[in-house]
């Protein structure tokens, strides 16, 4: 089939049997789609209910007295805010880590020719397959051996590693895309190399590393498995934690309390990504799969 | 002076090379280290206490030898094979690529309605996503109400079939990737091709089937190559649900290396399921970079 | 080219920063004297928070520029014992006094987590006061103290007696045999088909519980038991176990217990203290001594009328053999850190924190039976609630877990085993085997016994 024909074609049949066609095929897909929604969006009813019905259950349905009283009785510094400020903590300093490790990896990477950067990005893209949850056991003994158990900082670094390849990844694609040219201009003009990644690349990608900064940053705010193992003090356990000890002791219990505590947490990354999202196409796909 | 200037040389390219330095540091303590360790330590019985917490001893291939005797470790693998099978090979890609395709044809409102839908499960912190899926399945929750509209009376799903709880549970949190990953792929088809395509009368699937999807076939492997290790790699999701049971029915092999290593405090029988969840991982790493290079030759 | 040389060693200086706060990211080791003090609390357990913040109150003050930095862990106890656990590895993260329960002080001993108490027990005076049964509890493998217990428990039947007599069974209730038991269970559910009538903990999630409140109240009771004592083995292939095994079979496949799936949810027993036995939903369950601490005045479950409402039977052998009847004890202990670079503040903590005063409040508070001879008179603790005197009675008849460190993994074995019976995956006899399958890979042909 050539463009040819087909163009041929397009003159002739288009006004007639197709646009019905499409129109029908729209139609389906609008249902199929509109059930798909529905399926997907179900789970999160229960939370949005639940979560101002100081009667909640397990069931969905209508809050008889609708009510912000679960809200209210998660607001306290012990349960609510002392985990978020920790939750921030540990996600924008993992996310600044892994800006800084990556930007400057990334540098030599794009705009150097060497033989090392082909085996270096293998290793990268192997990094991002490697599954941390399995290697959640030799890292608790590791910090164990380097007493880096319950720090702060040691868990951010390690947070850090574990998105670390998929920023290098990402963020050598977004600086790949800024042209070479506009540097060698700056250089012409005496600029060093640091003063036109700061002064030129950086800005240029701006977009980008926010792009990376909020994937990193969404990362790090969901983890619930890391901090679990490698920070033992409650003072310095993260939302995700929290949470999960508020399950297991209300969980039985405050249903809606624990719907609100959870939506609470939710927020903060929800309107980040919407931010992004709506500011560059958030479509992860060409960065990762490039 | 050729020599100093091959010295330069040498020199320069090493501080090229020099902002790369803490990315590998990082990479080398935090992942070759305890990948590392992990071989180390699973051929001895290390453990969180007992006598072995205090003076490990090296027990050979022990604990893999105990892996084949143990009922559970079998078990476990094929359950893992099964969860990553259905909920991410099938179930995440198959939908995900469904929803980039239907959402070329249907209106932007429905698009943007179902985008948010599948996203907001993805965006959702892990945890939050695991509690919400838990009381949806638990015995009164929401879809046991929906099949009661219908007149179905439902099961305790988190107990009566855990395996296909926790699987649907993945495919709602996951499947956004897939959908990102396809309608990013199907965007770049050129549009002639397809049209192309219609007017030689090829119907909706043939035209999917012959022309677009071996146009993104790069998209897709890659799609079920990263999926594949996500999926292999969860935990809280099936933490939260079932915590492995009712009696392992749902312990995959994050699941028992945790149970084992923490709960049990058998760190070297631990750390030897979490090796060979590593090596898994690896061979996967290794032939997905194998494929990508094939697609760039 | 010169610029991009510099470029590399402005980078160096930014990878040199990095480097340094890695470095900097241990902690800090410089104390003015700081007694860490980890333990157990939940919305349900508070006992111990409060006696520990007024022993701190009472501490700081006598002992001038000491602090005691708290740090409850909310959790339940296995996650606590993880996560207890997970502390005690590190010489920086392990407490110097903490909260653990009788069942690992032995492994914890061995593990080196534990300090010898032996010397610093001969200068407190109070240390006599303490029942010699209690003092076992912390011995360790060597003969030494390292632990002191702050209280003990039995188990019993707990049963509402306002539905044992709507099904016709006469109050006070004491069955004989397991046969009692079941013919009054079969007895209630005729009654109230909607009843659960006789409960008994099993599978993983309910963790020691499961044993504790229920497997071992039957094989106890069958002449068999888990370990024996005089062989310093564990014991394989008796028919007690299997026995014990179908007796839990029968009470679940009958609906005579809880929902299996209702057994498989970690919060069950808040469900069995906070809403079926005070609605009058369940006739009875296995439950230790310290169920009234959920439903007196302060507890979590309040419950004003439990004193007339609930009864107390002794949980009876198979057939009635003697002694008639079983118990199981337990209870938890406090123990200074091995690693403690303050032993001897952490000591004089750990006795302020169990003086008579704060024991006596623990408790009552925690419905404990008393391990201080002085405590265990005093008018106070015996009027705490209605039945501080027939579960005191059971310790004639309990028995203790097998004090080794490898008994942690065998207890799961046995919840394993119970699990895969109520859920209906083996058969009693087949379970039976598997668990006595995982004990010899647990512990090694040499260290079981066939009997």
């Amino acid at each position: 089939m050539t463009v040819f024909r087909a163009a041929q074609a397009l003159t002739v049949k288009r006004p007639t049997a197709a646009r019905a066609g499409a129109r029908r095929a729209r139609l389906a897909a609008n249902s199929a789609l509109a059930v798909i929604g529905l399926c997907f969006v179900l789970p999160l009813a229960w939370l949005l209910l639940a979560s101002v019905d100081p009667h909640a259950g397990y069931q969905t349905r209508w809050p008889a007295s609708p009510s912000f009283a679960n809200f209210a009785a998660v607001l306290t510094p012990e349960l609510l805010f002392q985990p978020l400020v920790n939750s921030l903590l540990l996600s924008a300093g993992t996310a600044i880590v892994n800006m800084v490790a990556a930007v400057l990896a990334a540098y030599p990477l794009s705009r150097y020719r060497s033989r090392f950067n082909k085996p270096f990005m293998y290793a990268i893209l192997i990094g991002t397959s490697l599954p941390v949850t399995a290697i959640m056991v030799p890292v608790y003994g590791l910090f164990v051996q380097l007493q880096l158990l319950d720090s702060m900082p040691a868990t951010i670094f390690f947070m850090a590693t574990t998105t670390l390849p998929m920023a290098i990844w990402m963020t050598r694609n977004f600086m790949d895309s800024v042209p070479l040219e506009l540097e060698e201009a700056a250089w012409m003009d005496g600029a060093s190399g640091p003063a036109t990644l700061r002064k030129i690349v950086l800005p240029l990608m701006r977009q980008g590393l926010g792009v990376v900064f909020v994937f990193v940053f969404m990362q790090a705010w969901g983890n619930f498995f890391v901090p679990f193992i490698l920070l033992l003090t409650t003072a310095k356990q993260p939302a995700s934690v929290s949470v999960f000890s508020f399950f297991g002791q209300h969980g039985a219990i405050a249903y809606g309390q624990l719907a609100a505590f959870s939506i609470l947490y939710s927020v903060p990354v929800l309107v980040l990504y919407t931010v992004v999202a709506r500011g560059s196409k958030f479509e992860l796909s060409p960065s990762i799969a490039a | 002076m050729p020599d100093s200037t091959r010295r330069r040389a040498i020199k320069h390219r090493f501080l090229r090379l020099l902002p790369v330095v803490p990315s590998i540091l990082l990479l080398a303590l935090f992942f070759l280290a305890p990948v590392a360790w992990s071989f180390g330590a699973s051929f001895t019985d290390a453990a969180l206490t007992g006598k072995a917490a205090l003076h490990p001893q090296w027990v050979g291939v022990d604990n893999y030898a105990r892996m084949l005797g143990d009922a559970v470790f079998p078990l476990s693998a094929w359950l893992t094979v099964v969860f990553v099978g259905a909920s991410a090979i099938l179930g995440q890609n198959l939908l995900g690529l469904a929803i980039a395709v239907l959402m070329g044809k249907a209106g932007g409102t429905m698009n943007s309605f179902v985008g948010t839908a599948v996203v907001a499960a993805w965006v959702l912190p892990e945890i939050v996503a695991a509690f919400a899926a838990y009381a949806y399945f638990s015995q009164d929750g929401t879809l046991n109400q929906v099949l009661g509209m219908f007149g179905v009376h439902g099961a305790n799903w988190l107990y009566a079939l855990p395996m296909a709880t926790i699987i649907l549970a993945n495919i709602w949190r996951g499947t956004a990737f897939s959908m990102l990953v396809y309608r990013a792929a199907l965007s770049e088809v050129p549009r002639d091709v397809s049209e192309a395509a219609l007017m030689d009368g090829a119907r909706g699937w043939q035209r999917l089937a012959y022309i677009t999807l071996p146009i993104i076939r790069g998209s897709i492997a890659t799609n079920l190559m990263l999926i594949t290790l996500q999926t292999l790699a969860v935990f809280t999701l099936i933490w939260v649900m079932t915590a492995g049971g009712p009696s392992n029915a749902s312990t995959t092999l994050p699941v028992l290396a945790y149970q084992e290593a923490f709960k049990l405090g058998d760190i070297g029988y631990g750390t030897a399921i979490a090796s060979v969840l590593i090596l898994i991982g690896l061979v996967f790493g290794a032939a997905y970079v194998r494929l990508l290079r094939g697609e760039k030759q | 080219m010169r610029r991009r040389a510099r470029m590399g060693a402005a980078l160096f200086g930014v990878l040199a920063l990095l480097a340094s706060a890695a470095c900097s990211s241990q902690p800090q080791t410089n104390e003015k004297q700081t007694i860490k003090v980890v333990y157990q609390k939940t919305d349900s357990f508070t006992a111990l928070d409060k006696v520990f913040k007024d022993a701190k109150q009472e501490f700081e003050a006598a002992n001038a520029g000491v602090t005691v930095d708290l740090q409850p862990i909310q959790a339940n106890d296995d996650d606590y014992g993880t996560k207890l656990a997970l502390a005690q590895r590190s010489p920086d993260t392990a407490p110097d006094v903490f909260y653990e329960d009788t069942f690992k002080v032995r492994s914890d001993v061995d593990a080196g987590y534990l300090l010898k108490l032996d010397d610093k027990l001969a200068t407190w005076s109070d240390w006599s006061t303490f029942n010699e049964g209690a003092k076992a509890a912390g011995r360790g493998d060597d003969g030494g103290i390292y632990a002191v217990p702050l209280g003990t428990d039995t188990r019993a039947i707990w049963y509402n007696k306002t539905v044992l007599q709507k099904a016709g069974i006469p109050v006070p209730w004491q069955p004989k045999t397991w046969d009692d038991i079941l013919s009054a269970a079969r007895k209630m559910k005729a009654a109230d088909p909607s009843l659960v009538p006789f409960n008994m903990y099993a599978g993983k999630a309910t963790g020691e519980g499961t044993v504790m409140q229920g497997f071992y109240e039957l094989l106890y009771g069958t002449g068999n038991s888990l370990y024996s004592e005089s062989d310093k083995k564990w014991v394989l292939g008796s028919k007690g176990f299997i026995d014990s095994l179908q007796f839990l079979k029968t009470l679940y496949d009958e609906k005579l217990a809880v929902d299996p799936a209702d057994a498989l949810d970690s919060n069950v027993w808040k469900k069995v203290f906070g809403e079926w036995l005070p609605q009058g939903k369940m006739g009875a369950t296995v439950e230790g001594s310290y169920a009234p601490s959920f439903w007196q005045k302060g507890g979590a479950y309040e419950w004003p009328g439990y004193a007339q409402d609930m009864g107390v039977a002794m949980f009876p052998t198979q057939f009635g053999q003697d002694p008639g009847g079983v118990s199981m004890s337990g209870g938890w202990t406090l123990a200074v850190g091995a690693k403690s670079k303050n032993a001897d503040l952490a000591f004089k903590f750990l006795t302020t924190a169990l003086s008579k005063k704060n024991a006596l409040a623990f408790d009552v508070d925690n419905s404990q039976i008393a391990v201080r001879t002085d405590v265990a008179s005093d008018p106070g603790y015996q009027a705490a609630n209605p039945f501080v005197k027939d579960v005191s009675n059971l310790v004639d008849v309990t028995h203790f877990r097998p004090a080794t460190a490898d008994y942690p993994s065998i207890s799961l074995a046995v919840q394993e085993a119970t699990e895969a019976v109520i859920t209906g995956k083996r058969s009693p006899a087949e379970a039976a085997a598997d668990y006595d399958a995982s004990v010899r890979k647990l512990v090694g042909d040499a260290k079981v016994i066939q009997k």
